[in-house]
């Protein structure tokens, strides 16, 4: 059972390399502005962190758009999860090693293991999606920005350990959010704004701009959720989050409604529901 | 700067468990009978939703189990147990409701559209079949395999979240735990995804003929789950 999907590549008025460079580069400089900002000019600062994994869940909605559309055969939420179990995977091990470079790190290595399950669904799986191995690799990495994004918008940094700071103890990712357990909000938070806009708005009149505008749009709601944990840690400060993400979430919202009348066959009020003494 | 290589050295027994694990969860989702949205529709064989929230329903249960047990003891054997029978219990559950759902509520007898004989009751499946489905409902093989399927999912699951648990570092077990469980629900989740992929989606139990392309997934969760498993270990073995 194909769900969704038109067997073959979907049309895009924004190529995917221009969505690729966006996710990569935006969110890395985001993610890194947000680290650096926060250390200099405050934690209201870690908001910016938000913004990069906003960068990261436009790419990979759109990567899962591409892909998905070939028809995986089981449904879209499978290769959203996918994305958010590597990302995950990764994440942990670039902070760990990387210190400095842990996001960069962490983007290569989702990378690497989205290459190699990419390759194994076409070679060993016999999926045979042309763009198969791409799209996984594109998908793990966006996972993985969006997840160092919200955990340096949570935790106000992205060093995973605990660091000692002009005599004062910094908590790490480590520390803030993962042994909390506010990581697995990140999780299931990533997983659905990723895999969500394809599979909300799939199907024939499907168009690239409306789904990115509800990827923008889960990004919001990603931000606000991240804003209500950051209230409670130290170095990052919630208030700014959460405006900028209601903001956020309203321009897309409405942006996103104005490309569903856009689409829409027809809109018409159907009223309230007959009341008892009407049916009769 | 974390010393990698003597931490792979001391931690060789963990990344086998944990590549194990992942084989043992790519394994049981094919037991698992999902039939994706045509069962949703009582138009396939099997629980009417997608094998990753089937698998992952299971998997979670059994971590979480094996976490409660691993607050009483640190027996392995125990621990994994209980992972086991938590998962196998969650999908029996499923399974049940689910079938509820087909008998009484859709109004249509559990049938398999693959076998023409039930293989454990030797009852005739054809006969009731709607025509234009492929079975509905989870007749008893699908179930018996299911309850297999979910076995074998909260064994991997609750394994890889064992060794990655009994790995030393010097701090004690409540520093990592929340890392330890939730890279072990990242891996489930990779495990999970790969098998439906070789599934195309729906299988209806270990008599659908689909269920012999198994090793394919084994062989892809096998190189998967090793990769991950030497990151796992090599971040928490340097905290």
């Amino acid at each position: 059972m194909s769900a969704g999907g038109g067997g073959g590549g979907a049309h895009a008025a924004i190529p995917q390399n221009n969505l690729i460079a966006f996710g990569v580069v935006g969110g890395l400089v985001f993610i890194y502005a947000a680290y650096f900002l926060v250390q200099i000019a405050g934690p209201y600062m870690s908001f910016l962190g938000a913004l990069g994994a906003i960068c990261g869940i436009v790419w990979g909605a759109s990567a899962v758009r591409r892909v998905a559309n070939y028809g995986l055969g089981t449904g879209v939420p499978s290769i959203g999860m996918l994305a958010i179990g590597i990302g995950i995977i990764a994440t942990i091990f670039g902070l760990a090693v990387g210190g400095i470079i842990g996001p960069i790190l962490a983007v290569i290595f989702a990378s690497l293991i989205g290459l190699v399950v990419g390759f194994l669904g076409n070679k060993v799986l016999n999926m045979g999606i042309p763009i198969m191995v791409q799209s996984t690799t594109e998908i793990a990495a966006a996972g993985a920005i969006t997840i160092v994004g919200l955990s340096t918008s949570m935790a106000g940094t992205f060093m995973f350990f605990d660091e000692v700071v002009n005599g004062l103890t910094v908590p790490g990712v480590a520390t803030t959010v993962m042994e909390p357990g506010y990581i697995a909000v990140i999780f299931i938070m990533g997983a659905l704004a990723i895999l969500h806009p394809y599979n909300a708005n799939l199907g024939p009149d499907e168009k690239q701009d409306r789904t990115l505008a509800c990827a923008f749009e889960k990004g919001g709601i990603a931000m606000i959720i991240t804003g209500i944990v950051a209230t409670v840690t130290p170095l990052a400060s919630g208030t700014v989050t959460i405006v900028v993400g209601v903001v956020i979430w309203y321009v897309a919202f409405s942006e996103y409604y104005k490309r569903v009348k856009r689409d829409a066959y027809m809109i018409s009020g159907a009223g309230l529901l007959p009341s008892k003494e009407e049916l009769e | 700067m974390i010393d990698i290589v003597g931490i792979l050295a001391d931690n060789i027994l963990t990344i086998v468990l944990i590549t194990l694990g992942g084989i043992l969860i790519s394994l049981g989702v094919h037991f698992v009978p999902v039939g994706g949205a045509p069962a949703a529709m009582a138009q396939a064989t099997g629980v009417g939703t997608g094998t990753v929230q089937l698998a992952a329903g299971a998997g979670l249960t059994g971590l979480v189990t094996a976490g409660f047990m691993m607050n009483v003891t640190d027996n392995m054997g125990l621990i994994i147990a209980s992972g086991t029978i938590g998962a196998m219990i969650m999908i029996s559950v499923t399974m049940l409701v689910g079938q509820m759902m087909y008998v009484y509520g859709v109004g249509c007898p559990p049938a398999s559209a693959k076998v023409k004989y039930d293989p454990i009751t030797k009852d005739r499946q054809d006969l009731y079949v709607s025509q234009g489905t492929e079975g509905h409902g989870v007749p008893t093989a699908s179930y018996i395999s299911g309850i297999i399927g979910g076995g074998l999912g909260g064994l991997g699951g609750s394994m890889i979240y064992y060794a990655l648990l009994s790995i030393d570092n010097g701090l004690p077990e409540a520093k990592f735990i929340g890392i330890a469980s939730i890279f072990a629900v990242g891996l489930f989740f990779v495990n999970a995804v790969i098998p439906s992929y070789n599934i195309g989606g729906t299988i209806e139990g270990f008599h659908d003929p689909k269920f012999k392309r198994f090793p394919n997934a084994v062989l892809a969760s096998f190189i998967a789950t090793f990769l991950a498993a030497i990151m796992g270990v090599v971040a928490i073995g340097g905290m």
